[in-house]
């Protein structure tokens, strides 16, 4: 074998190494979302409590976070603290709002849960799916965060814990709320 | 007795035609859900697409492409819009656009890379080894070389 076919041959074999690599030790959480940068598609619907219908238009010319979420989720019990969190930290300032969307859900169960869990921001029913395949969504919980033009800035797939928690507060939210970009 | 033997064929008749008729009632709209369907991704699931998955989300997908379809929209621009939702992840069958190349020709390019690498290397093992030494004749003994002789001179010609 001559000395350009084993420059080639390890190069390969580095690329697939790389490759392999990636998909074992990266965060499958991370994945591309294609709709980062694009319109919000609007959330409209009856409200899981109430009823009513939400209006997307309440929420035009605001930094949205919006929640997709089910009663039937256990990750989604370990974030509902940190959304409250969030809301209440938040909710002062008039361009933020947070929204849930309650995702595969008997309207009963859903109503249960945020009587046990809390609830202090609105969430809209999701009766056919159709609002979360909009969005992208694979499963629940999945977070997005959408400025004051309207364009989705941020997602995140799985509970707002931990770090996530922290780079959705100080990396998003606040600097979004500032007029700034996020700086993730 | 003959009754109940009537009984259970006409019972049997009426399944029959029941599903006869779930066949024959197939609309438009049901074919073309099923065709684009089988064409995108269940995106919970490994490798089943959206028409062979049983799960929620794949469900909801179907009826969403049957509510386009309905509206009129053809088969790429529901295509199209999921794509839009999901990228590359959601085709069953990847564009061969950018980087998707690479799905598309890179088995064949390693099945000619792989190809050419075993003719050189038959040709340079080949080229190597050295032409095998014809192997030396055992020696014959007395015994066997007197048999010889008494062979040939019975067989030889007067």
């Amino acid at each position: 074998m001559t000395r350009s076919s084993q420059v080639v041959l390890v190069l390969v074999l580095l690329g697939l190494f790389a490759l392999f690599y990636q998909g074992l030790w990266g965060d499958p959480r991370r994945i591309p979302a294609v709709l980062i940068g694009t319109t919000a598609p609007a959330l409209e619907g009856p409200d899981v409590v109430s009823g009513a219908r939400i209006s997307w238009d309440q929420f035009r010319g605001k930094v949205v976070v919006v929640n997709f979420w089910a009663s039937w989720c256990q990750e989604c019990k370990l974030e509902h603290q940190n959304l409250l969190t969030i809301q209440e930290r938040f909710q002062k300032d008039p361009h933020f709002v947070m929204l849930g969307v309650n995702y595969q859900d008997k309207v009963e169960h859903a109503q249960q849960y945020l009587n046990t869990h809390g609830s202090s921001f609105r969430h809209v029913r999701d009766v056919k799916g159709l609002l979360a395949i909009d969005y992208g969504v694979y499963g629940v919980p999945e977070t997005f965060v959408i400025d004051q033009q309207g364009i989705i800035r941020y997602k995140w797939i799985g509970p707002v814990t931990g770090d996530a928690y922290t780079r959705l507060t100080e990396k998003v939210l606040v600097p979004l709320l500032q007029g700034t970009a996020p700086s993730i | 007795m003959l009754t109940r033997v009537l009984h259970t064929l006409v019972i049997l008749l009426a399944m029959t035609t029941g599903t006869w008729a779930a066949v024959v009632e197939e609309t438009d709209i049901d074919v073309r859900t099923r065709e684009i369907a089988k064409t995108l991704r269940c995106t919970v699931c490994q490798t089943e697409s959206v028409w062979e998955s049983a799960a929620p989300l794949a469900q909801q997908m179907r009826e969403a492409i049957r509510e386009r379809v309905a509206q009129g929209q053809s088969a790429e621009e529901i295509r199209a819009y999921f794509h839009s939702r999901y990228g590359d992840y959601i085709l069953m069958q990847p564009t061969a656009q950018g980087l998707n190349w690479l799905i598309w020709a890179g088995p064949f390019a390693l099945l000619v890379l792989g190809g050419i690498f075993l003719y050189r290397a038959l040709n340079r093992w080949v080229a190597q080894s050295p032409a095998p030494a014809p192997e030396p004749l055992s020696p014959v003994d007395d015994r066997s070389r007197d048999r010889l002789d008494r062979e040939l001179h019975r067989t030889a010609p007067p």
